[in-house]
């Protein structure tokens, strides 16, 4: 039997190689970072100025509607936000309305609301943050399912939908931050953390039009592109949307966290990605040309 | 009568949702967020559902030792063990009582003339908070219990245990001058969606596992960009051109070749993106108020299930 | 901050050895990625089940059913969706539950739908072509802040600089004495003509941006021609298949960015698994008690070796 020409042999090798070039470029760039600068581009600029037109004293609402597996895009930008609020001295209401967070947001308010973020950051020199005390400076409304029901009747009646209290049991009436806020918009902000539905679509589609609410986006690099014309009719104040934003708004706040060191590997990666797309077509093409001749 | 009695039901909610929007009384406001609590509900039961589910399709496999049926009892064991952990044990066995507080006279103490002195009596694995002053453990390295000196008065004391699924002390302590206050806690374990088995088999099996599964596809997708990304003419090639410019741009590497290569990722995302993503929205929209006006209407029916 | 209990440490190891067994799916599907497999849907089915009765049932329903009587109907439909689960005979009494719910959700996408996905974007559509290029001795600190380059402490500083001496070209603003040579630099990084600061800011008002305005143009043609390919009325000969095909590379580009930022997505989940290994997303106490890349190191020689043992175990099998 005649040897298949060698496009065919290289269109039909094994995958498992591929899926190791793959893991070196993920492992080897954090092993031996390239440290490239980072840019931040226009709509993380105009998230960032969002939240630093926020007064001391205001209250702004953070809903992480996520899993586990898009904490590498999100956290991040969490992160970054708590300082940037913290340090402003505003305060803070979190919710969620994935049924796969409330373990992790409540980690997540220990770890980065409870505690002092600024210290958590190697070699961070901006202004400090402080410890924020549950029900005083921040609350925990909780988890709700219903997704974008949960989310009309947040914009409607916000108190309701939490029966009146926060998710330790206190009731609003008792937490003095909680004075006014009755609907979604009463707060001067919303902060979306997104990893997909329900999330940013269902608070524009369902509350951010009827209500005019201000609100920014923080969401996975795969729902980007579904976000931006919400960001370009000024739906949106302001959207970071994947790793390599994160690590942009990383950049604008000050600090140096695990998306900067994220976004480093991503120039290897996307590297083997666009290197398969071309070597992939350069032998699709070679292959046809060889047998085109091989007819003739 | 079987498919009508509902459909009927389904057009009555359906078309009160639509015209709620219009009305603004509160009448009608309190009637929305009703049944809008009634979706939840519903919405919540059929993941309890699923997992009656999970006993229906999985016990007669694990019966019969059909394919796989070791892992199926892995899987049956294991939402066993989550389901116990999700129940609130320690409400049969705890009083709720988070610690006691013992005033004394501070006799030939070191607390100056105002000052007040809290000690905390708990164990090396908590972390305490009083006041402004930043946390720290409750023992120090010699075992030595944490002493604070504070301004007489109000003062918030937090007991607390760094790892998630236990019971908090925060306290608004009244302390006068030239006095100790002892705080003795013990943070006791909680069961139940806060409580620490359920924490920690969130923390150490669904998240990791939950994070790994999604992490496959980078790999799927290097594999699919050699096998299947083809140029074959001209709408794959602008598809992949625009792709490889926005990755590149995307990248901090993009920033590095040229500014001008991060602008046109930026230009591609905002004009042509944008209009394409508009494009299909609105015809999304039509089509989805279509199907709801089918729904709502009662034309459409296939979500009933067959006679 | 007090040391990580022994238990967390083994928890850790546990997840990292999960993390591998999924993994190793890459290989081909295994034991291991099998046990990991049942076990995360077994672990994921019993905690949803108690959270949603715990966050959103109990809550919501059961504590309600003493003082707020109508919630006897919620029940109702709760009990008929119990009783499509458990028989067949009845199971058409499930049809309520489900059509409340569909026609609920139905109801309230109509006007929420047609005001943000249509309203919204059609009104923006509709909005003038031209584009200016922003003044900068009139414009005011928002607007200025969007500008490439600017920042709002830049912004605000343009502002008190005019108010001494309006700017008398771009080169004069971005050169004042009151910006820092950070700030100089971040504005120089950003001139261009095309996209950039000159392209975008002037000191005459009213100046035309004119690749502003052939965007502009752009976006709108690109949408028409999107919706006309969409549109099946017509048949897409001539003029019509013409202009549809143009809106086919609109929406393709689109795509293309679309997938472009896909692929950083994924390749971000597996970045995450790495940084979790590595430690760099906990305390750099509790990654030092954890040792992470000897957890992954140990953790792949055992499901290597298992898998190895149990492909020889295969193979033996097929022999014999």
């Amino acid at each position: 039997m005649a040897k298949a020409h060698w496009t065919e042999r290289l269109q039909r090798f094994d995958r498992r190689w591929l899926f190791l070039v793959m893991g070196l470029a993920i492992i080897v760039p954090l092993i031996f970072p390239l440290g490239l600068p980072i840019k931040p581009g226009p709509m993380t600029k105009a998230a960032y100025n969002a939240v630093e037109e926020l007064q001391p004293g205001d209250v702004a609402l953070i809903s992480l509607d996520l899993d586990p597996a898009s904490t590498p895009e999100l956290e991040p930008f969490y992160r970054a936000v708590v300082l940037q609020l913290k340090r402003k001295h505003v305060k803070i209401v979190v919710t969620t309305t994935w049924y796969q967070a409330p373990p992790l947001v409540e980690r997540w308010i220990r770890e980065a609301i409870e505690q002092p973020l600024a210290p958590t950051y190697p070699g961070y020199d901006g202004a400090p943050d402080g410890a924020y005390k549950k029900n005083v400076d921040y609350v925990y409304l909780g988890f709700r399912e219903g997704r974008e029901a949960t989310i009309l009747r947040m914009g409607a009646d916000l108190r309701q939908t939490f029966d009146g209290r926060a998710d330790d049991g206190t009731p609003f009436d008792k937490i003095p931050m909680m004075t006014g806020i009755k609907q979604l918009k009463d707060f001067k902000l919303l902060v979306d953390v997104s990893a997909g539905y329900p999330g940013a679509k269902e608070y524009v589609q369902y509350v951010q039009s009827r209500y005019g609410l201000h609100m920014i986006v923080s969401t996975t690099a795969v729902s980007l592109t579904d976000l931006t014309p919400y960001y370009q009719t000024g739906q949106l104040d302001g959207l970071v949307g994947g790793l390599a934003a994160a690590a942009q708004y990383e950049k604008l706040v000050g600090v140096t966290g695990t998306a900067t060191a994220g976004a480093d590997v991503l120039n290897a990666g996307h590297g083997v990605v666009i290197l398969a797309i071309v070597l992939g077509n350069l032998v699709f093409f070679a292959g046809r040309r060889a047998r085109k001749r091989g007819a003739a | 009568m079987k498919k009508t009695a509902p459909l009927v039901l389904g057009i009555a909610v359906g078309l009160y949702a639509c015209a709620e929007f219009y009305i603004p009384d509160w009448h009608v406001r309190w009637l929305t967020q009703e049944l809008q609590t009634w979706g939840t509900i519903l919405a919540a039961f059929a993941y309890i559902l699923g997992g009656v589910n999970l006993i229906q399709v999985n016990y007669p496999k694990i019966r019969r030792r059909e394919r796989d049926w070791q892992y199926k009892i892995v899987m049956v064991v294991a939402a066993g063990m989550m389901l116990a952990a999700g129940l609130k044990w320690h409400k049969l066995y705890q009083s709720g009582e988070a610690g006691t507080v013992a005033i004394a006279d501070d006799h030939g103490g070191a607390a100056a003339a105002g000052k007040a002195t809290i000690v905390i009596d708990a164990p090396a694995d908590v972390m305490v908070k009083v006041g402004a002053l930043p946390a720290q453990p409750a023992r120090d390295a010699a075992g030595k219990p944490a002493t604070f000196v504070v301004d007489a008065g109000k003062v918030p004391v937090r007991v607390y245990n760094r790892i998630a699924g236990y019971r908090d002390y925060d306290a608004t302590l009244e302390v006068a001058p030239a006095k100790i206050a002892t705080v003795s806690v013990d943070p006791a374990m909680l069961w139940g969606t806060k409580g620490r088995v359920y924490n920690w088999l969130y923390d150490h099996v669904f998240a990791p596992c939950n994070a790994t599964m999604f992490a496959l596809l980078a790999f799927f997708v290097v594999s699919a960009a050699f096998r299947a990304f083809r140029m074959r003419n001209v709408e794959a090639t602008l598809l992949l051109g625009a792709a490889i410019i926005v990755m590149l741009a995307a990248a901090p590497i993009g920033a590095w070749i040229s500014d001008d290569l991060v602008d046109l990722g930026q230009w591609i995302l905002d004009i042509p993106n944008n209009a394409g993503r508009r494009a299909i929205m609105m015809g999304a929209a039509i089509g989805a108020i279509a199907t709801s006006l089918r729904i709502v209407l009662g034309l459409e029916r296939s979500h009933l299930g067959a006679d | 901050m007090t040391a990580l209990p022994l238990i967390d440490v083994i928890g850790a190891w546990l997840g990292i050895f999960l993390t591998f067994c999924i993994l190793s799916f890459l290989y081909k599907d295994n034991p291991f990625y099998k046990f990991a497999e049942h076990l995360f849907v077994g672990v994921s089915i019993g905690y949803v089940v108690t959270l949603q009765y715990q966050d959103t049932i109990e809550p919501t329903l059961i504590s309600h059913l003493t003082d707020q009587w109508w919630k006897i109907f919620p029940l109702i439909l709760v009990a008929l969706m119990l009783v499509k689960a458990m028989s067949r005979r009845y199971a058409w009494l499930g049809r309520f539950p489900l059509a409340f719910a569909v026609a609920l959700y139905a109801g309230l996408a109509i006007n929420a739908v047609a005001q943000s996905e249509l309203g919204a974007q059609i009104n923006f559509a509709m909005h003038d072509l031209d584009a200016r290029k922003v003044d900068l001795n009139t414009a005011d600190a928002k607007t200025l802040g969007g500008v490439p380059g600017m920042s709002p402490a830049i912004a605000k500083k343009l502002i008190a600089e005019r108010e001494g001496h309006a700017f008398s070209s771009v080169d004069d603003a971005v050169s004042r004495a009151s910006l820092t040579p950070a700030e100089q630099a971040d504005l120089a990084e950003k001139r261009g003509g095309l996209v950039g600061l000159d392209a975008k800011a002037s000191v005459t008002p009213g100046e035309k941006d004119w690749f502003g305005i052939a965007s502009n143009v752009l976006l709108l043609l690109g949408l028409l021609a999107s919706l006309l390919y969409f549109y099946f009325s017509l048949a897409h000969k001539g003029v019509v298949g013409r202009v549809s095909r143009f809106g086919v590379w609109i929406l393709m580009i689109g795509f293309g960015a679309s997938f472009g930022y896909t692929v950083q997505g994924r390749i971000a989940l597996a970045i995450g698994r790495a940084l979790d290994i590595q430690g760099k997303t906990v305390a750099p106490e509790d990654a030092a008690a954890v040792h992470g890349p000897w957890a992954a190191l140990i953790s792949a020689v055992i499901i290597v070796g298992g898998i190895a043992f149990w492909e020889l175990r295969a193979r033996k099998k097929v022999t014999e």
